[in-house]
Formats: structure tokens, C-alpha cells, sequence
């Protein structure tokens, strides 16, 4: 093997004997992503390559973990002039139309994932190889960040698998990992082993020394049958728009310019369906929706995941956890925590709901298919079920989800302090109570904290840490530790009552209600709280969470100074479930009918319990007040000091309780209504509907002042 | 009767109608909104005053099936109360559009309606609609042949040569490189930009006001192999029995130019024009369509726009500026010399030899260009005519205000 060049994307060698040259992705920084440096070492390269006598092809490799991450997100989040975008992609498309119609066969050789740009420059591959290892991810994920391929991704992936699995895929930003990968025919082969891969690779290259895509022959044909402006298409792209509609509800731009950019470009010559895609995404991509969710969900998810501004810790020193309660969220604690590798004690003070957690943790390892019934075995084996107290001895991290009472709270720590090993840390769960008032009952409160989970915890990806009064940055560091090894993106918050996302979440759902209890027709109320990006509108989220909770939840906040028992909202609450008896989904009837626990329409006896209609309703208007509680909430929450980094009230709503993810959070959302204009607002709807909607003086100052939440 | 006064009027340049020029990444609709909204926009329209859009398309089929007009109008943010209608007279189609707007006013039954046309020949291509026009019985019965066959028919009768033709497509060259590089066009060309703003062709793309003679010269006849080879001159002999040679004179260069591109017109009364404080530019003084013999198919414009001078009382000396569509060189030199019309009153700053025909829209196109060819000259009537296939020929008067 022989080096032909060294350069900013990585090594070009050449075999002379096979006649296959090598082009082995070595980017600075440890990842291979699309950007500046990668166009010129992939140009140089491909110029070296034409002057090369008996070249056979080349095969497409990385030396890094992952093949290549894609887009330049840095280079792309600061780009705010269409014309520079444009420009950007239009040259990538360049490059890969270079690479694709090159006169040699091209393999990329995947030993590591290929996620947006990065899989659309395997695409502009004729062929694609890859490693049998679930580790390996290919996809095109970009709407979950705004925007849609935009280096040719949305037309070559439907002239490759076909329109429909093409749409579903990108529609839905799916990663899929590479031993399923093949079954779609987003890569051709797999081997066992690196070297495989380099073997199977040059044997493509030599029996298929023409190779040419597909798209290029006169004859091509959509593969899957529907061929553009076909009646089958326009039945697929009709139904592919509703099932989008009803998933975003309107509320996100990148799914439908996805699709509309599919259609188009696949009644189009391949060559400038290239120019249709960059057009479109450039619109993306300079948009507010695009940068905003970029900044929350690539910069702010990423810093958090990272720990970043936050204490550290030497060593976690956590082996054993105790969980204190096996109901839902204890069983899937105990599950996510065994799979992390942890050996587990799930205690209750009856067998009945240690049994269900057991069947739950066993359950969800049935589930994880890239694991062997041994490893299963091995998994399961992790977590021990017990009535004894006894079996807490020695325990490194105890996490509490008894109930939410502060005595029995009490109780419990008091009682299972001493069993722990030295150094331990006491981790309650509640969603509300205040942590340091929890930590009155410990011995070491500067080892007490909260690690607030959000269910079903299995799915779930956030997790909010509570720093009490006395909590240690010691305890904290290790705390972040822990969550890094359970695959939880972390914010911390300081104490307070009902910390920060459940106070938000609160004021959401509860305004929900309140909607209602004026008179606003229900359906209006859930419609336009999905349409403002909502991923679930509050009344089927109180149905959910069972309005006894919710009941319980604001008696328990009036002894914090929160006194909402007047509004009309929780009376509304209270005559549903004392004199209707309807508690929530999973007692069959709530604000809605359920019908084998599958949710109907809204209880049609709703109405009678409510005034008429006010003169002033409408989508815009409900959908409007649902998200000016949220901001107004946020903005009592930044008072209290809770927040302490603007990154946290991003993540943890959208992560944590399905805030609307376009807007890129609420600040993000407070931001692009204005800060003055927005406070105006709000004041003009506390006028109107109560002081719950006032501005927060964190607001009107920042507003005063002009300043921002995010300077980019 | 109330009159049916031309308000305003523009166009989208016409780019290459192929998939290497630079309108084919935009949709039939995108041009034709373009329009619509430009339209709106300069004149302040109310465009919930809009009793009816009436767009011109030919090959209403994909992506201009469908009635493209009211989809247009939605596109282009036009009040919801605005309805769209898409007419198809084959190339006269964007001067229909325009005469059937102008003839609801004129009536009385509408206050307000736009006239236009648009055609995306790059992406929705020639026949994608089919039609009963291509069935042999059509054939068999009237001898329908292609049409430039048909105008290689007029040569051949007329006995205009090679030279000849070509030497009317440089003139019709020249006088659009002048044009352009004069800046007529200015005042009515809307450029069309991308979804971000971004421009995607703001001039007309297809002139070549470097052609030469001997460049002109150097193209092969576009119809001799049909003609000849495929035996379709030999069709002609059924309605013209005499001409046992058709002499195949046309080539890329002498005949229209494929392009896509949209127009939009103005019309309303002369309350329209109070109510949104703007003033007229133009009335349309008469108009007429005709149907002749199908197979020479292209002979329409004399006809026609003998019938429209009729119905104005008035004659060919009246006229100051004519607009002959230049589907094919020979269908402008029969209809110079059966009219008995100077070259220097017709097409005046060169014709869709040089600008290219996108079918659909080419009629309101030619009325725009013919009003503003008015204006610049301080010049008072124009006659706007287009040959049309199926033997059909159409013709506007229109005077200015």
C-alpha cells in the first residue's frame, strides 16, 4: 500500500496489486464531519485519484470510532445569510455528484455510524458495506433538528429503497443500526470484522468495475413500485401528509418541507432535484424554528450530556443501589440501573408489586433484541426483590419512590440511613417536596439529593438533579456520574417547591383545566395546545397522571405558599372526581371516555359541568393562554433562582415533559416573541384572565434592560 | 356597456424549458403565483375584489393539471374569496385568458378579473396531456401533421426559402438584444426567487442576440426527418393536393423557443380603478377567434385579426404596433405580407424566436410586451394575435388610456 496523500480529511493509499485505492477518513478533533476541510481533502483526493494509472476504485473508510457525524453544526448554526448556505450545500452537492460520477466504483466501508451527512455521502457511494455490530447507526435524523438532508439525502434514499420507506425514515429522523440496516437496503452487505469489510469491499470493486448509480441509467425505475405522479403516488404522498399532520399538528416546518421536497425532486432530473433539496433546506436552515432547536436540542442537550459548568466528581464509587418502592417508576429505575451494569435491591413492603418488577425488568430485556439470552440472564441477575430491610446493607446510592408524603419520607430515610456503606448517597425521587426539607431526616444531608425521573423512566431521557441546602458538589459530581452511565441527559436545579419542570408542567396542565372550567370547548383546548408544538395537549396528560394526583399535588402546594384552590380550574378537578367519579385513565373515564383503556372523545358530560363558551375563545386564543402560563411560570421560576443555567429550562422541558421541541424551550420561545412585547402581553392577560399570567420581575427586567436569554 | 380597462401587467422572465434551465426547479405554480402576487402587489389590489383567475395552460397535465389557476391564486396569498379557471386554446391560451377576463368585465358581470397564462414546458413537457388530437381517426380525417410541418407548409406555398426565414429570425434576435439591452422589459418583468429570496432568474434566458446568418444557417431542418423519412409530408396532400414537396425550412433557430414562464393581467372597469386609486393603461377595444383549415393549422392570425378590426370599425392602417406570435418565421412573413403590414410596425422588439413561447402563458405575454412597446413609443392601438393549433387563430385590440 502505497500513500498518495496526506491531508485535513485523512489518508489516500493505493494498492497497486488490487488496483484499489483507500480513502481513510482521519479528521482533526476525532470525528469525520462535513464542513470546509473535509471538501477540500475529499476534492484533492478525487483529483489525485484521476491522474492515478490503474486505478479500480475506491473504498470510502474511517479511522475514527464513526464513519462520519455529518454536518458541521457549529459551521451551520451560525450561517444566518441564504446565500452562504446555499452556497454551502450547493458546493457539497458538487462534491458528491464528483464522487458519484467519478468512473470508478466507490464503497464506503461503515466500521462506525453514518448519521445525516455523513450517511448522505455513503449514499453518494455505490455501494455500502457494514460491520455487523448493533453499535453502528446509518440514518438521516436531520428534522430532529429543523431541517432535511441537505447533501442530497431526500433524492437519493428514495431512488435507492423506494419513495415511501425513503419518507418514513427521514420523516421520522430514524437511526437505524446496522444489522437492520440491511433488511431496509440502507447498506448493501455486512461482515463480522474490519478486515472482512476491507476484503468485501475491493471484491465489489473488482466484479463491478462499471458500477454507476442507479438514477444514472435511462431505464431507472423507483425501486418499490410507486413511481412519481403515478396515482399510486399521489395516494401515498396525500396519506404520508395527513399521518405527519397528525403527528406535529402543523407546529413543525422540516417533516412537510421534507415531504414536499421528495415529491418534487422525484419528478425531477436527479441532477437538479439536487438544487430543489438545497433550496428547500436552505430555507431551513436559516430559520428561527431550525436555529433554535439546534441551539437547545445539539448545543444545550450536548453541553448537558457533557456536565459542562458542572461540579465533578473523582469517582462515582456507586456498585449497589437500593431502590425504596417497586411501583412503575421504582421497577423502571431498578431495570435501567441493572443494565447500566449495577447491582440492584428493590425493596417494598409487599410482594405483589415486587413481583410486578420483577416481570417488568424481565420484560424489558425481552425487548432489547441485540442482547443474547445469556447477557439477558446475566442482567436480570443484577436486581435482587426484597421485604427485608436487611438486604439495604452496604448499599453506594439509595433512590426513594415511596410515597409522596414528607412524614413517611422521613420515616423511611431514618430508618434505612444506617444500613448504607460509608459515603452513601440518599436520592429521594419526589417530583415535588423540597429536598432540603427532606434532608432534615438524614444524618448526612450533604450526601442527600434529588434525582427527579420522569415515566416511563426506561424511555424517558431526562433527569432532574436537585441540589438540597447541605448537598456536596462531591455528592452531585458523583450524582452526574450515575447519569451518565444510565443514559440520562441531566439539569440541576436548585430546591424549591416542585423544583423547576414539575412547576411548569403544573401550570401547563392546570391552565388546561382552567380553559375548560371558563367555558373554552375541551377539544379546542387539547387541538391547540398540540398545534403550538405540544407533543400532548394538558387534558389527556392530567387523564394520565389521574386528576386525584393532580388534586393531591396542589393541596400539597398551598402548604408552599401556592394557593390555587380558588381557581375554577380545581374545582372543576375536585367535581370530577367527587361527584362524577372520574379519576383518569387508568380508571376508565377522566376528561375523557376510555374504552378498553384506549382513550374516546372528551366526556360529553364535560360541558354540562361548564359555563357556555366566554366571548372571547378560539384555537388562537387557548393555544395562546397555554403558552403564555408556561411563560409566565418560567419566569417566577427564574425569580425563585431555581434555574441556574438557561440551558437546563430548554432541556428539561422539552426532554422531560414533551414541551413543544420547535420552539427550542421556552426561553427560546419567550425569545422569539420579544421580551417586551411579550411582557406587555402577559400583563395585558393577567388583566384579563388573573395574576398567575403576570410577568415575573426577572421578566420585566430583562425586558427593561433589553437583554436576551441566548446571544448566538 | 362598461369597458374593460387593463389595469397592469407582468411577466416572469422565460427560462430554458429544459431541465438545464434555470425556471425548471420551480413548479408551474411557483411561476404562475409569482405573477399573481407581483401583480397584487404593484397595484394594490384588494384581491378579494377578484371576481374570477383566468390562466392560460396548455399542457394541463402533473404537475399543471388539476386547474393550476385557483391553486395559483391560493399560492400566491390571494384573498380566499378569489376564484381560478384554467382555459386552454392551445397557444393562444394566455390571450384567451385575458379575453375572457376583459369579456366578463366588459359585460358587466364581473368588476375585476385577472387574464394570464403559464407553462413549464421544462417539467410538464408538450403532450403530457395527451388528447384526441393524436388519435389516428383525427389523422385519417383532417390530415393533422406536426407543427412544423405545417409551417414548413406555409413556406412551401408562400415560397418563402431558407433565407428568408432565417433572415427573419436574426432581425427577430437583434431587435430582442437591443430590446433587452435597453432595459424595455424593465418596467414588467418580475424577477422569480427561491423560497428564501434567493434569485433564480430575474432576465429572459433564451436570446442569442449574437446569432449570425451563417450560424442560422449551419441548423438542420427541424421537421425533414418526420417529413420525409416518417412519410408525414405525404399527410399533406390530403388538403393539398398540389404540393407534392414540402420544403423543410424551419429549424431550431427559426421557430419559437421551448421556455417555461407566467404572465398576469389586470382588467376591471373604471371602478376597479377608483376604488384602488389607480388609473388605466389600456382599454381592450375588440377581440375575436377563428377556426380554419387544421392541417396548415397556423394561419389563424390573419383571419382573426381581420375579424377583430371589424368588430372595432377599424382597418390595418389604425393599428400602430402589431404582436404576431412567432410560433415559426413563416407564420409572421404570411402574415406581414397578406396584410400588407411593414416589418417595422410588427414585433418590435423581436418575438418568441428569440424569447422563447411558453404556450400557456405567451398570449398575455405578447399583450404585456405590446403595451409597453405603446407606452415607450407614445404610440396608441396594438393588435396582439397568435396562430393556434387545431386551426384556430386569436386577436386582441387593445388602446391606450
Amino acid at each position: 500500500m502505497a500513500e498518495l496523500l496526506k491531508n485535513s480529511l485523512g489518508t489516500l493509499s493505493f494498492d497497486e496489486s488490487s488496483g484499489v485505492a483507500t480513502l481513510t477518513m482521519a479528521m482533526e478533533g476525532g470525528v469525520n464531519k462535513v464542513n470546509d476541510a473535509f471538501g477540500l481533502g475529499l476534492n484533492e483526493a478525487l483529483d489525485t485519484l484521476a491522474q492515478l494509472d490503474g486505478l479500480k476504485g475506491l473504498v470510502l473508510a474511517s479511522a475514527h470510532r464513526d464513519f462520519c457525524v455529518g454536518a458541521d453544526i457549529d459551521m451551520l448554526y451560525k450561517l444566518t445569510d441564504p446565500a452562504d448556505v446555499f452556497s454551502m450545500v450547493s458546493q457539497i452537492n458538487a462534491l458528491f455528484r464528483k464522487l458519484e460520477t467519478f468512473g470508478k466504483p466507490v464503497v464506503a466501508a461503515l466500521t462506525g455510524t453514518a448519521l445525516g451527512g455523513g450517511f448522505e455521502l455513503a449514499l453518494a457511494c455505490h455501494h455500502r458495506i457494514a460491520l455487523n455490530d448493533a453499535r453502528i447507526q446509518v440514518g438521516l435524523p436531520e428534522v430532529m433538528l429543523g431541517v432535511i438532508p441537505g447533501a442530497g439525502g431526500t433524492q437519493r434514499l428514495p431512488r435507492l429503497i423506494g419513495i415511501q420507506p425513503a419518507v418514513e425514515l427521514m420523516a421520522q429522523g430514524a437511526r437505524v443500526r446496522a444489522p437492520k440496516a440491511k433488511g431496509k437496503g440502507l447498506v448493501d452487505a455486512l461482515v463480522d470484522t474490519p478486515e472482512q469489510l476491507l476484503d468485501a469491499a475491493r471484491a465489489w470493486i473488482v466484479a463491478n468495475p462499471r458500477a454507476k448509480q442507479p438514477w444514472e441509467s435511462r431505464s431507472f425505475a423507483f425501486p418499490g413500485g410507486v413511481q412519481p405522479q403515478t396515482t399510486d403516488a399521489m395516494n401515498l404522498y396525500t396519506a404520508a401528509s395527513a399521518m405527519l399532520y397528525d403527528k406535529t399538528a402543523g407546529a413543525l416546518c422540516a417533516p412537510e418541507v421534507l415531504l414536499q421536497v421528495v415529491q418534487e425532486g422525484c419528478r425531477m432530473s436527479f441532477e437538479r432535484s439536487l438544487e430543489r433539496e438545497a433550496r428547500a433546506f436552505t430555507k431551513l436552515a436559516t430559520s428561527g424554528q431550525a436555529k433554535d432547536m439546534m441551539r437547545t436540542l445539539w448545543y444545550h442537550k450536548n453541553a448537558a450530556d457533557k456536565h459542562e459548568g458542572l461540579p465533578r466528581a473523582e469517582a462515582e464509587n456507586i456498585e449497589k443501589i437500593a431502590i425504596l418502592g417497586a411501583g412503575m417508576m421504582g421497577a423502571g429505575l431498578a431495570s435501567i440501573c441493572a443494565q447500566a451494569g449495577y447491582s440492584v435491591v428493590i425493596k417494598d413492603i409487599a410482594q405483589a408489586p415486587l413481583d410486578a418488577a420483577e416481570k417488568r425488568v424481565r420484560d424489558n430485556l425481552k425487548a432489547m433484541r441485540h442482547l443474547s439470552a445469556d447477557e439477558r440472564e446475566e442482567v436480570a441477575g443484577r436486581v435482587s426483590y426484597t421485604l427485608e430491610l436487611e438486604l439495604l446493607r452496604g448499599t453506594d446510592l439509595v433512590i426513594e419512590a415511596v410515597v409522596e408524603n414528607l412524614e413517611v419520607k422521613h420515616k423511611v430515610i431514618a430508618e434505612v440511613e444506617p444500613l448504607l456503606a460509608g459515603g452513601a448517597i440518599f436520592a429521594s425521587n419526589t417530583s415535588a417536596l423540597p429536598i432540603s426539607d427532606l434532608a432534615k431526616a438524614s444524618a448526612h444531608p450533604e450526601r442527600f439529593i434529588g434525582l427527579h425521573y420522569f415515566s416511563p423512566v426506561e424511555k424517558m431521557p431526562l433527569l432532574e438533579i436537585i441540589r438540597g441546602e447541605a448537598t456536596s458538589d462531591e455528592t452531585l459530581g458523583r450524582c452526574l456520574r450515575f447519569a451518565k452511565r444510565t443514559k440520562k441527559t441531566p439539569i440541576v436545579v436548585n430546591d424549591g417547591y416542585a423544583f423547576y419542570t414539575t412547576r411548569l408542567f403544573s401550570a401547563y396542565t392546570l391552565e388546561g383545566v382552567q380553559l375548560v372550567a371558563e367555558g373554552h370547548d375541551p377539544r379546542l383546548v387539547e387541538w391547540g395546545a398540540r398545534t403550538a408544538g405540544m407533543i400532548v395537549g394538558p387534558l389527556q396528560v392530567f387523564d394520565e397522571v389521574t386528576l386525584t394526583l393532580g388534586l393531591k399535588a396542589m393541596e400539597g402546594a398551598s402548604a408552599y405558599g401556592y394557593h390555587l384552590a380558588d381557581l375554577p380550574g380545581v374545582a372543576l378537578l375536585r367535581t370530577l372526581v367527587n361527584e362524577h367519579d372520574r379519576l383518569g385513565k387508568a380508571h376508565g373515564a377522566g376528561f375523557y371516555d376510555y374504552e378498553k383503556g384506549r382513550r374516546k372523545g372528551i366526556w360529553s358530560g364535560l360541558t354540562e359541568l361548564t359555563p357556555p363558551p366566554p366571548a372571547e375563545t378560539g384555537i388562537d386564543i387557548v393555544r395562546r393562554r397555554l403558552m403564555l402560563i408556561q411563560a409566565a411560570e418560567v419566569g417566577r421560576v427564574l425569580d425563585d433562582g431555581v434555574l441556574q443555567r438557561h440551558r437546563d429550562a430548554e432541556v428539561g422541558a422539552i426532554l422531560g415533559l414533551g414541551f413543544a421541541p420547535g420552539t427550542g424551550g421556552p426561553l427560546s420561545w419567550m425569545q422569539r416573541q420579544g421580551l417586551a412585547a411579550l411582557v406587555h402581553e402577559l400583563e395585558e392577560a393577567a388583566a384579563k384572565w388573573g395574576d398567575r399570567y403576570a410577568p415575573s420581575p426577572t421578566l420585566r427586567d430583562m425586558a427593561d434592560k433589553g437583554e436576551v436569554f441566548f446571544r448566538d | 356597456m362598461p369597458e374593460a380597462f387593463i389595469y397592469d401587467a407582468v411577466r416572469t422572465p422565460r427560462g430554458k424549458g429544459k431541465s438545464s434551465g434555470s425556471l425548471y426547479v420551480q413548479r408551474p405554480i411557483d411561476l404562475a403565483a409569482t405573477a399573481l402576487a407581483s401583480l397584487r402587489d404593484r397595484t394594490g389590489l384588494d384581491t378579494s375584489l377578484v371576481d374570477d383567475v383566468v390562466l392560460g395552460c396548455v399542457t394541463q397535465a402533473k404537475e399543471q393539471g388539476a386547474c393550476i389557476a385557483r391553486f395559483a391564486a391560493l399560492q400566491a396569498g390571494y384573498d380566499l374569496d378569489a376564484p381560478g379557471s384554467t382555459v386552454n386554446r392551445f397557444c393562444g391560451s394566455g390571450l384567451e385568458a385575458v379575453n375572457s377576463a376583459a369579456s366578463m368585465v366588459g359585460s358587466g358581470f364581473f368588476d375585476c378579473a385577472i387574464g394570464g397564462g403559464v407553462e413549464s414546458m421544462s417539467r410538464v413537457p408538450m403532450g403530457s396531456d395527451g388528447g384526441a388530437i393524436f388519435d389516428v381517426s383525427q389523422q385519417w380525417s383532417f390530415g393533422s401533421v406536426p407543427q412544423g410541418i405545417s409551417a414548413d407548409l406555409i413556406a412551401t406555398m408562400r415560397g418563402y426559402s431558407r433565407a428568408d426565414v432565417d433572415a427573419f429570425a436574426l432581425e427577430s434576435q437583434r431587435r430582442a438584444g437591443r430590446a433587452i439591452e435597453a432595459g424595455v422589459h424593465q418596467g414588467s418583468l418580475v424577477p422569480v426567487l427561491d423560497e428564501s429570496g434567493l434569485p433564480i432568474l430575474a432576465v429572459d434566458e433564451l436570446p442569442r442576440p449574437d446569432s449570425t446568418l451563417e450560424g442560422l444557417g449551419k441548423l438542420q431542418p427541424a421537421f425533414e426527418m418526420m417529413g420525409r423519412q416518417f412519410k408525414l409530408d405525404t399527410l399533406v396532400r390530403k388538403q393539398y393536393p398540389h404540393v407534392h414537396r414540402v420544403e423543410h425550412v424551419h429549424t431550431a433557430g427559426n421557430s419559437s423557443g421551448i421556455v417555461d414562464g407566467a404572465a398576469a393581467v389586470l382588467l376591471g372597469n373604471a371602478e376597479l380603478g377608483q376604488r384602488l386609486g389607480i388609473t388605466p393603461r389600456a382599454r381592450v377595444r375588440s377581440m375575436a377567434v377563428v377556426g380554419e383549415e387544421p392541417l396548415i393549422m397556423l394561419t389563424g392570425p390573419m383571419p382573426a385579426t381581420r375579424k377583430a378590426l371589424q368588430r372595432a370599425g377599424m382597418s390595418v392602417g389604425d393599428i400602430d404596433l402589431f404582436e404576431v406570435n412567432e410560433a415559426f418565421a413563416s407564420v409572421v412573413l404570411a402574415f406581414m405580407e397578406e396584410l400588407d403590414v411593414p416589418h417595422d410596425k410588427v414585433n418590435l422588439w423581436g418575438g418568441a424566436i428569440a424569447y422563447g413561447h411558453p404556450l400557456g402563458a405567451t398570449g398575455a405575454m405578447l399583450l404585456n410586451t405590446a403595451l409597453d412597446a405603446l407606452e415607450q413609443k407614445g404610440l396608441g392601438t396594438a393588435c396582439i394575435t397568435l396562430c393556434i393549433g387545431g386551426g384556430m387563430g386569436i386577436a386582441t385590440i387593445i388602446e391606450r388610456v
